[in-house]
Formats: C-alpha cells, sequence, structure tokens
C-alpha cells in the first residue's frame, strides 16, 4: 500500500478534531483528556490526526512540498495510535496507516532527520537500533547456562530486544525474565548474537525497507531454529513479530506472546507462583505497541462499493484498537502479593503515549519527555508511589523525564516487580 | 500574498515564534493557501494581534473549536485559539460555568456530572467548545439553547477593544449577561472574538460518572439505565400530527429530560458502529417504526420521580398511538443512546460516517406546525437525491428536538453525501438553495443555514441584514473582523464558519 491508496480514506476526515481527544464517552474532565501528543504539545491544527490528513490530501492532489516545517510535522510524531483509535470511535477510516505511508514516502524521497539516519546506520552495521551500542548483544547472559536457541531446540524462543540486550540499566530486565522463566520450569533459549533487532522501530521511522530485510533476517533464524513460540518483553518487538511481519505475510504461523501475556498464562496454570509480598502501590502505562497497536493485523482486501457511501466488497474490518493486550498487564500485577493497582485517567486503547515511540526519542529528545512528563503527572494523581510498565523504551523515557522533572515516582518494568515476588 | 517580514515579525513578536506561521504544511491542513495562522494564549494576545490587524488594515479570522471542513475563503490571519483551554470557574451555587473557547464540551460536562450539574452541548456534539452563544443541543428539553445560555461574556471587538459584557462590566461577576454593565448579546455574535464567557448549567439527576466498561468502538454501561432511575425509549407514530400532540403533551408534562426527534437512521448511526452494521441496523428499523417518530430519555431524580415519569409517558403514548422500538427497548441498545445522547451528545457517526459530509438546512423556533411541515416537504425534495443515487440513503426524514418543556424547537433535515463528488454537491447546494427559498416563500421561517445570500434573506427579514451592516461598521471601521453581514453562528462559536455568505455591496433602495 502507498499513501495514493489512503486517497478515500484522507477525503474522509470531516476536521471534527475527535482525533485530538480521548474517545469523548472516556473524557473525565478537564485534566487528560488529550489522546495525540502531537498537537497538544505543537497546537497548529497540522500536529493532529487530521491535521495530517488534510496535508496528505493537499499533496495527494497538488504534489508533495517538503518543508523544513512539513518534516517537523512529520517526525515530531511518536505514531501512537492515539488519533486512529479516537477517530475509529465514530468514523470507518484510516487514520494511522495514511500517517505511516507518508513518513515512508519522506523517507523514501530521501527527505529523512539526521538523527533517525544515524540510528538507522546502526542498525545496517550492528542490527541494533542503539546507536554506538558497545560489546556483544547477549553480554548479558554470561555465566546464566540460558539455552542458545539456534543450536538446541526449545519450546520458547526468548527475543530480548536492542535496549534489553545493549543498555546496562536494562539488562537487569533479561536477566530477570531469564530468572521468571527458570523458575517456572520453561524450557527456554535466546539467539544470543544471532538475535537481531525486531525492525519495528525502523518502521516507526519511515524507513520500511530496512525493517523489512530485519523481518525476513530474524524469520530466517527463528524458522532455522524450528521455533514456534516467541516471547519478548519489548513491546516494539511484539508488535512487530505480531503485527507488522504478519502484514507483510512473514509471520507465518509463530505464535507471539509478549512476556506478561506469557506470564498470566504461567500463572494461570500453576507454574509460576508469586509468593513474596511486593509492598507497592503502582498505577500500569499501557504501552501503546502492546495495547492499542499491538491488535492483530486484519487481512483484508477489496474495493469500494461504488455510490456515496464509504463501504467496501467485501465489507471492511477496522483496527479500532479493541484487541490490544490489556489485561494480561493488569492479571500479573494483581496476582503479585501487596501490590495494589491504580488505574490512571486515559488506559488501555486510550491511554496517553510514553513519548518514546516513532523516532522522537532520538529525533526530538524534548518532546519525548515532555510526553513523558504529562504522563508521569497523570500517574501521581492517581496516588500510586510507582508507575509500572511493560516495555523498556517507555521505562527507559519515564525514568529520563523523572530525572530531569525531580518526581519521586518509581519506575518498574512489571517483569522487575514479578522479579521480586518470586 | 503573504505578511511581510516586518509585520509577520510584528505578530511573532505578541504570540512568540513557535505559535504562529505560515508555512504551507500548516496552511494546508487549515485548507486555505493565504493564511498566516496565529495561536493566541490569552485575551490580552488575542486584542495585540487584532489592534495590529487594524493597523494594517489586514482582515482576520477566528476560530474556537472548529467543525467541518469550512475552508476560510478570504481570511489572511487564522486565529486558532487552541491554546486558550481554562475552564475559569464553576460556580456551583449560582449554577454557572467560565470557559475559554478551546474548552469541550466533553470536559465541562464531564466536571459537571461530578457536580451534579449538565449543561447545554451543542448538535455538533461534545468534541465543539463549551462556550454558550448559539448552538442547539439535544438536551435542549432541559438545557434550552445555547442563545439562552451565554451569561456575562469577555469580548474582544473588531477593534481589539476588550470589553467586558454584563455583570462582568460592572463586578468581578459572572452570573448575568445584562448587566448592571453592557449588555451587547445581540451584537457580539456579528464579530469580534469572545475570549471567555460563562454558561448556564442545570441539575443532573444521574450519576456523577456512567459505569463504563468494554472498549472503543462498544462501550456499554455496568448498569442498566434503569438502575440509575433513567430510561431511553423511541417512539415512532401513525402520523406527524401525532407525533405534534404527543411531543406538546410531553413538553407540557415536564417529564422529559431529553426529547430528540431522532429519524431511525440517527438511532441506528449511534447505536452501531460500522457503516455496514447501521445500514443493517436501519433497514430492520425502516420495517418497525410505523412513521415518525423521536426518542425520549426520561431521568428520575427518586424512585417515585422515575415512576410517575413514566407512568405520564406511557399514558401520553398511548393516547397518541404511539408505538415503541423493541430494539432501543434491548438495555445495551438503550444504554448506548443514553451515554451517547447525553454525555457526547451523539454527532459524528450519525453525520459523517457514511459519506464524511453533511449539509443541513435547520431552524430554530417553534418547532411544531410550520417548521417541522416544512421540512416535512424538503424530505420530499430529498428523496429524489436518494433516488438518483447523489446522497447517502436513509430513511430521509427531518428531525429535531423541543427546547424548553416544548415551548421552542429546533427541526433541521440533511443529506450526508460524498463532499468530493461534484455530482453530488452540487446536487445537495441546489437542495439547500431550493428548501431555503421555500422557507420564504412559504413564510415557513427564516432559515439560518444555507446558500441564499444575505440580502435576500434579509429583505424577508425586516431587513435586518442593512442593520447589522450599520452595526458592523461601527464596530468594525477598519473592516477586519468577519466579513459576513451574517448574524448566524453556528457550531463553531467564535463567530467563523459563515464565510460563505458575503456582505451586500449595496443596501437595497427603499420601498
Amino acid at each position: 500500500m502507498a499513501i495514493e491508496d489512503y486517497r478515500g480514506d484522507v477525503e474522509m476526515c470531516c476536521r471534527c478534531s475527535a482525533c485530538k481527544h480521548i474517545p469523548l464517552q472516556m473524557v473525565k474532565g478537564v485534566e487528560h483528556s488529550y489522546a495525540c501528543p502531537s498537537i497538544a504539545r505543537y497546537n497548529f491544527h497540522a500536529y493532529s490526526g487530521g491535521g495530517r490528513l488534510l496535508i496528505a490530501k493537499e499533496m495527494l492532489n497538488s504534489g508533495f512540498k517538503y518543508t523544513d516545517k512539513l518534516l517537523d510535522i512529520v517526525y515530531n510524531c511518536q505514531m501512537c495510535g492515539g488519533c486512529d483509535t479516537s477517530c475509529k470511535y465514530a468514523m470507518d477510516m484510516e487514520v494511522l496507516e495514511p500517517i505511516y505511508e507518508f513518513r515512508i514516502r519522506c523517507v523514501e524521497t530521501g527527505h529523512t532527520h539526521p538523527a533517525l539516519d544515524k540510528v538507522i546506520n546502526s542498525l545496517r552495521k550492528q542490527g541494533t537500533m542503539l546507536a554506538g551500542a558497545k560489546g556483544k548483544r547477549s553480554a548479558w547472559a554470561a555465566g546464566l547456562g540460558i539455552k542458545d536457541a539456534t543450536k538446541e531446540k526449545v519450546d520458547v524462543y526468548y527475543h530480548v530486544g536492542c535496549l534489553t540486550s545493549y543498555d546496562k540499566d536494562y539488562q537487569k530486565l533479561a536477566r530477570a525474565t531469564a530468572k521468571i522463566l527458570k523458575k517456572a520450569g520453561v524450557d527456554f533459549g535466546i539467539g544470543y548474537e544471532n538475535e537481531s533487532c525486531c525492525g519495528g522501530r525502523a518502521f516507526q521511522m519511515g524507513y520500511k525497507d530496512d525493517f523489512l530485510k530485519q523481518a525476513k533476517k530474524n524469520m530466517d533464524m527463528l524458522k532455522k531454529a524450528g521455533i514456534k513460540t516467541l516471547v519478548t518483553s519489548c513491546a516494539d518487538g511484539y508488535q512487530a513479530f505480531k503485527v507488522l511481519y504478519d502484514k507483510y505475510n512473514l509471520k507465518g504461523d509463530l505464535e507471539v506472546l509478549h512476556i506478561t501475556e506469557y506470564l498470566a498464562r504461567l500463572i494461570k496454570e500453576g507454574k509460576l507462583k508469586l509468593n513474596k509480598k511486593v509492598n507497592l502501590t503502582v498505577t500500569y502505562h499501557d504501552p501503546c505497541y502492546l495495547g492499542r497497536l499491538g491488535e492483530p493485523w486484519i487481512h483484508w482486501q477489496g474495493k469500494k462499493i461504488p455510490g456515496y457511501k464509504f463501504v467496501f466488497d467485501p465489507p471492511k474490518v477496522y483496527r479500532r484498537g479493541t484487541y490490544g493486550v490489556y489485561e494480561p498487564p493488569r492479571e500479573v500485577l494483581k496476582s503479585i502479593p501487596g501490590v495494589k493497582l491504580f488505574e490512571m485517567d486515559r488506559i488501555k486503547e486510550y491511554a496517553w503515549c510514553c513519548g518514546a515511540g516513532g523516532g522522537v526519542n532520538e529525533s526530538n529528545p524534548e518532546f519525548a519527555r515532555w510526553t513523558a512528563g504529562e504522563r508521569i503527572e497523570e500517574a501521581e494523581s492517581t496516588g500510586a508511589e510507582a508507575l509500572a510498565t511493560a516495555c523498556p523504551w517507555c521505562g527507559k523515557n519515564f525514568k529520563e523525564a523523572i530525572k530531569e522533572s525531580g518526581s519521586s515516582l518509581k519506575v518498574y518494568d512489571i517483569v522487575e516487580i514479578v522479579g521480586k515476588a518470586i | 500574498m503573504a505578511l511581510s517580514k516586518d509585520i509577520y515579525k510584528e505578530f511573532e513578536d505578541v504570540v512568540g515564534a513557535e505559535n504562529i506561521s505560515d508555512d504551507p504544511a500548516i496552511k494546508d491542513a487549515y485548507r486555505s493557501p493565504d493564511l498566516t495562522v496565529i495561536l493566541p494564549g490569552s485575551t490580552e494576545e488575542v486584542a495585540a494581534v487584532i489592534k495590529l490587524c487594524n493597523k494594517h488594515k489586514i482582515p482576520y479570522k477566528a476560530q474556537s473549536t472548529g467543525w467541518m471542513l469550512f475552508a476560510p475563503t478570504y481570511d489572511f490571519i487564522f486565529l486558532d485559539l487552541r491554546r486558550m483551554n481554562r475552564i475559569i470557574e464553576i460556580n456551583e451555587k449560582n449554577m454557572y460555568a467560565v470557559v475559554e473557547p478551546y474548552v469541550i464540551s466533553a470536559e465541562l460536562m464531564a466536571e459537571l456530572f461530578k457536580r451534579g450539574m449538565i449543561c447545554n452541548v451543542k448538535g455538533s456534539g461534545s468534541t465543539c467548545t463549551a462556550l454558550a452563544m448559539s448552538g442547539h443541543g439535544h438536551m435542549g428539553m432541559t438545557t434550552s439553547t445555547g442563545d439562552r445560555n451565554d451569561l456575562a461574556t469577555e469580548w474582544v471587538t473588531d477593534e481589539g477593544e476588550i470589553v467586558r459584557l454584563g455583570t462582568l462590566g460592572a463586578s468581578d461577576e459572572w452570573f448575568c449577561g445584562d448587566g448592571p454593565g453592557p449588555s451587547l448579546r445581540g451584537v457580539y455574535r456579528g464579530g469580534g472574538v469572545i475570549t471567555k464567557q460563562a454558561t448556564k448549567v442545570y441539575h443532573w439527576p444521574g450519576p456523577s460518572a456512567f459505569p463504563l466498561e468494554g472498549l472503543s468502538p462498544r462501550y456499554t454501561l455496568s448498569k442498566k439505565p434503569s438502575e440509575m432511575n433513567m430510561m431511553v425509549r423511541y417512539f415512532s407514530f401513525p402520523s406527524i400530527e401525532k407525533l405534534i400532540e404527543a411531543e406538546l403533551k410531553i413538553g407540557e408534562s415536564e417529564i422529559a429530560f431529553e426529547l430528540m426527534g431522532f429519524c431511525p437512521s440517527m438511532v441506528s448511526s449511534n447505536i452501531t458502529t460500522s457503516n455496514e452494521e447501521d445500514f443493517e441496523t436501519l433497514e430492520q428499523f425502516t420495517r418497525e417504526v410505523q412513521g415518525p417518530g423521536f426518542m425520549v430519555i426520561i431521568a428520575g431524580n427518586f424512585d417515585e420521580d422515575f415512576e410517575y415519569k413514566k407512568k405520564v409517558l406511557a399514558q401520553i403514548i398511548k393516547e397518541t398511538d404511539g408505538e415503541s422500538l423493541k430494539a432501543v427497548e434491548d438495555p445495551d441498545a438503550e444504554a448506548t443512546l443514553l451515554f451517547q445522547c447525553t454525555r457526547v451528545c451523539a454527532s459524528i457517526r450519525e453525520t459523517f460516517r457514511a459519506g464524511g459530509m453533511f449539509s443541513s438546512m435547520m431552524v430554530q423556533g417553534q418547532r411544531y406546525d410550520n417548521h417541522v411541515r416544512w421540512l416535512e416537504e424538503a424530505a420530499v425534495l430529498k428523496r429524489e437525491l436518494i433516488e438518483k443515487g447523489l446522497v447517502i440513503a436513509d430513511d430521509g426524514q427531518q428531525f429535531g428536538w423541543g427546547e424548553e418543556g416544548g415551548h421552542l424547537g429546533h427541526t433541521e433535515i440533511f443529506c450526508r453525501y460524498n463532499p468530493y463528488d461534484e455530482k453530488s454537491s452540487k446536487a445537495v447546494q441546489d437542495w439547500l438553495a431550493k428548501v431555503g427559498k421555500r422557507a420564504l416563500d412559504g413564510c415557513f421561517a427564516v432559515p439560518s443555514m444555507g446558500i441564499l445570500p444575505v440580502d435576500v434573506i434579509g429583505k424577508r427579514a425586516s431587513n435586518y441584514h442593512i442593520w447589522f451592516g450599520k452595526l458592523k461598521k461601527a464596530f468594525d471601521p477598519n473592516s477586519v473582523g468577519e466579513n459576513t453581514g451574517f448574524s448566524y453562528v453556528g457550531a463553531d462559536t467564535s463567530g467563523v464558519h459563515t464565510s460563505i455568505y458575503q456582505k451586500p455591496e449595496k443596501a437595497p433602495p427603499k420601498k
């Protein structure tokens, strides 16, 4: 699909501004009513989902004019899909897909962001989105005796992810995950140096070809290793393997689970027992790529039925954020003795983004931290002492924003809290 | 034409470089090639910008939330009031709320629910501004209409003067729009920018927040409406006369929280989550209804009140041969309609989803007899367009609702269509023109939203446009403000969306 294929969708935008707010039923007051960080921060309509579609419409009609401002608009978006979910509460049209295609068009025509180019160069050279990453990808696993899934048969393949593999502060997540899986008696392995970036963040940044290269490389490795089930603790990785690989017909019958889904399953089956009390009041942040954008891909091909209704043959089933992963992380948290869960105003399919996605973390760190700061304030308003999340990228961005703001809120990955309970 | 660098800098000095742009990408999103967009953050900034517009004789237009694809047609400085998004005060004792232009109704309603109160939400729905002003809403039976709700107002004139109207002109209080202090309620809709306004609020007998559950797009309530002393029903009638009789009786008996003259297509749009589901449901409804209908929401303050209102409603429906649409009696459908039509006030699903756009003929005043009959005629003309495949094939009916217990009412009919199809767009514009002309020729109403030139309407309405032109000249000597010559302001209440109307060049000769 290309941006041209979404002409009908971009023309459906009626400028109702639903894309700027969370679904209106869920607005709980004048605070925390916005869905889209980009319009909330930059205010010009161009930065909203609808504004982006109007720009696309004009440029489809009269050609693409790549001004600095246009690129500022294009790259100051976390691709979090908040606009898409809010719009689709009421409308039948794609919002995020044309926004993706617009960004891909920018990259294809050489209108890239230098900070993102740097990250992609790292991906091309080292197979990681962490520019300047040093050392071995699997250094964290030294001495843990974890199976090499490319050499031995395993029931479950644990995809660690770039940040968790290379960032010294996040390697503890990988170790905690390994400890939990061992405790539950799971026969699992990792790819060691054969693991490579999922490519999901490259796709978010608009580098579709780089994403596809990574996807093919990963699936070749997984197929060769006979992997049937993949578990990852990275929301971006989860969405890439589960949704994007499927979108491009690369996933096959690979079962993709986020660690929170897998932990919830292990707890339910009695294989993982959380016995130690963890006295903690937490609020849970739904990562966009695990929540609304973690909804399975829907393969659909059809044509608009001639006439004035925007309907298709066969009927188009839209991804509206309904079937993302929302309950498993909550079930896991509720299973931990002593943990009390408080919900924020914006949750599940209408959760506010952490700010790190879509390359914003790299292209505009100030905007990434601002977005995180909004979420931190919302988390604090629940009275919880900690913010739990299920994605290392979210966690890292929150921690950096907290460092800047001086907030006393603690940030944990759910895996860390589970680790304390076993 | 673009602003010179020097003039641009003058505006930039007022709002800061981050809040002004004339970049083509920004302008594309505002659908005009000739705009400089400015985002003022305060009343003082609005006033300073307008003063600069006067200094340089540059026209401007302001927008609160905006709604629909109304492209500015001549404007040069575009004030997007997005940054002015604060609730200034909710005064529970004196029953009003003071808001800036970018507070949306969903936000204000959520805050008011917590306090056992509601406000008028305009028919454009709760993504739109919570400023009072013009704008008719579904809850008009309880909250009346927008222009009955505006109290004290802070207004920046077309010359950039900050004027405080009503009680605000004599004190710091917001409780009255007419004084002590200057009252310009009949004037300020024609120009300037409202920067803060108090709106009346009303008693809400329902919960402080609806107990919503589920995930978008299919939210529902964890409680049945009846458990909250609320009930939603849709009744159809054998004739328009019977419907009017029932509406009047319901109004007189003061039992309805809301009476919304939805046609079945609006009900089906609101309870369904896709176009396909919508049109299937509509087919079912069309088979079941016996004729024109309306939706009623009953809200009891306590058990006995709820039972009393239900009994009175049942008696009225019996006397007028009404029939309840069974599908709406289903608690899930009933719940959806309840929160859609009170908290959100519907709108997007029923207007835009099917074709992307709608165009409407609406009128406020005596709903009964005149207006309903006029729009019944419009419905006949609309069905011709449906048969030709030019607009969405819905039930083609007029709809509306009673206001102030039924003393007043809003009546409307719209066509939904694809705005990018030339044939369809032209057919709808022609339809509006015909319906508007019929309103005047048949002495049915003064059409408030359509494509008739303002002088055509003005001639039939006490030449108001001439008076309006004089007022405009007095308040806007440099002609920088909204140049509509038309006093109606719809969903977008900062005086924005009527730029299709042009001020008449010459006053008509005196007879």
